[in-house]
């Protein structure tokens, strides 16, 4: 991005460098690749021949097939719609609650001590374990899913924003305070903004871990989604049908990983401490 | 000319779990207005304390400190400018000098505004205007804080170690900038420092203050000849002043071994 700014006048050692960083990262995607394919090739072939028996291992022929028949019959785009709408939802609020709750304990420190513990405790239980009281509570079905997912979550948002706005220098507190500032002033012209890296690192465990949230969810209680059609193929034994499944999860997750790095790179510039 | 700001008898005691640690031991001096007062003492003896109460950020335990004629401090008299620029890196150069003006929301928010652009122009900063402070070399970076903290004209400006992250060669003229930024602007200041001939060649008076009680040691009157301070550090009075306060300091850091 910086390049650009600068007019292309530069000494012959620095158009080696140049040429040097883009042949190294050349090699970077070449390999990058070579390895998708390789493995892809190397897993159609011992199926095709049989070393590997396809009704276990499937085939990167027979998913995309697979994918094709659901495309057509427009089961893919249903099942995937009804995960990632789960999974959306669950994000979005476990992280706005996540991030409210940081901000509440940030702002009192007697509240904060209360519940520290509690806290700590919640953190270190595994979620799933909860899954038949989500279910009794709020019944089966989308809500159980979209609970499951906001649990796993909310959690982790709520320590790592917490640590993040108490790890803001006192300095940087004593100058606003210093100019009379109010504890609304300190909060939204120091802390919020100071802590965005932090905010976007969290969203980028999110993702992954609402994804996990919705397929854990799906698992549980479902009648339709992506995680509701790799239990449904590991049942009837259509391991074609789990691996499609798992290839789309793949592909969307990684979409989603996508967009908050954008954001990151939107932010990028204005990251670090001073 | 009349005094700014004056402590009399003032005692602070710094609350921790274990104990109670003595810092002020019944400080008394005054600093007038336009002058520029250093602040010396050993490491640890309550320098910083000094200025915390003056900002109104402690409030003393016994004593009384008085701020232009007021013995309640309005903050918005005193500009504090700390050791560290504490520049906001998410933030423009301009945001950064108008982030008290933005805190305090001031009636003639405008006129303020104005002076602050002012300022960047007048210390050839305008250039900078809407970078980030990453942009900016040390001793730049000061030099914006000391206009963030101007941009709230200020009467009393409060300089704890403001050149102490800098080296030597960048130190004395970034000090003569703010020096002369101070004088010119016509304000008055308070500086603490460690360094010996910072103090002597910036400063009206020094203030010297023994080890943790803090009791005030000394005060001297100066008037060394030279308009910036690097010249004032010329005048020949200089070297015997410097050894009288150095001897007065490393006494006081002895003691405190003993
Ligand atoms: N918040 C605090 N709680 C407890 N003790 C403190 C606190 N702040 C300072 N002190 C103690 O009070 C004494 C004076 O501190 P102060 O920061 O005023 O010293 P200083 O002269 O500015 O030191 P330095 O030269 O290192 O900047 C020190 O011994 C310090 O340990
Ligand atoms: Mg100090």
């Amino acid at each position: 991005m910086k390049k650009k700014e600068k007019k292309p006048n530069f000494s012959k050692s620095h158009k080696l460098y140049v040429r040097r960083l883009r042949r190294d990262k050349f090699i970077v995607i070449f390999f990058r690749i070579f390895v998708l394919v390789a493995f892809l090739g190397l897993w159609e072939l011992l199926t095709y021949y049989k070393v590997l028996d396809p009704f276990f291992v499937s085939s990167p022929s027979r998913i995309i097939k697979q994918i094709g028949t659901m495309a057509s019959n427009g089961t893919l785009f249903s099942h995937s719609w009804i995960t990632l709408y789960e999974t959306l939802i669950g994000f979005g609020i476990a992280t706005a609650l996540g991030y409210l709750i940081a901000v509440l304990l940030w702002w009192n420190e007697k509240v904060r001590k209360i519940f520290e513990p509690y806290i700590v405790v919640l953190n270190s239980l595994p979620k799933i374990a909860l899954g038949p009281v989500i279910i009794l509570w709020v019944g089966a079905g989308t809500n159980a899913i979209v609970l499951m997912c906001v649990l796993i979550c909310i959690v982790i948002t709520t320590m790592s924003m917490l640590s993040a706005f108490l790890s803001v220098e006192e300095g940087k507190i004593l100058l606003l305070k210093s100019m009379n500032a109010n504890k609304f002033q300190i909060l939204f012209k120091l802390v919020l903004p100071s802590t965005m890296p932090e905010f976007i690192s969290v969203l980028k465990i999110n993702v992954g871990m609402s994804w996990v949230g919705s397929i854990m969810g799906e698992y549980l209680t479902s009648k339709a989604g992506l995680g509701y059609l790799i239990v449904y193929g590991g049942q009837i034994f259509k391991i074609d049908l789990v691996m499609a499944a798992t290839v789309i999860l793949c592909i969307l997750a990684f979409a989603m990983y996508y967009f908050v790095s954008l954001l990151e790179k939107h932010y990028g510039t204005s990251r670090g401490k001073g | 000319m009349e005094n700014l700001l004056s402590f009399s008898q003032v005692n602070y005691f710094y609350q921790t779990k274990k104990d109670e640690i003595f810092a002020l031991n019944n400080i008394n001096f005054d600093i007038e207005e336009e002058s520029f007062s250093s602040i010396v003492g050993p490491s640890g003896c309550g320098k910083t304390t000094i200025l915390s109460l003056t900002a109104g950020l402690l409030k003393p335990s016994s004593g009384k400190i008085v701020l232009d004629g007021e013995e309640q401090i309005d903050s918005k008299k005193i500009g504090y400018m700390f050791q560290r620029d504490h520049l906001f890196n998410w933030r423009s150069v301009w945001k950064n000098i108008t982030l008290g003006i933005e805190i305090q929301k001031p009636q003639n928010k405008e006129e303020k505004l104005a002076f602050a652009e002012e300022l960047l122009k007048k210390y050839d900063l305008i250039g900078f205007k809407n970078k980030k402070p990453t942009a900016l070399s040390g001793g730049m970076r000061q030099r914006v804080a000391l206009i963030r903290t101007l941009a709230m004209e200020p009467k009393l400006l409060l300089l704890d170690e403001p050149f102490s992250a800098l080296d030597y060669q960048t130190r004395l003229s970034v000090c003569d900038d703010v020096y002369d930024i101070i004088k010119t602007e016509k304000k008055t200041a308070m500086l603490v420092t460690h360094d010996i001939s910072e103090a002597l060649s910036m400063s009206d008076k020094i203030v010297v203050l023994s080890s943790r009680p803090a009791t005030v040691k000394d005060t001297l009157k100066l008037s060394l000849q030279g308009e910036t301070p690097l010249k004032k550090r010329e005048d020949p009075e200089f070297s015997s002043l410097f050894d009288y306060l150095w001897r007065q300091l490393s006494n006081e850091e002895k003691g405190k071994e003993t």
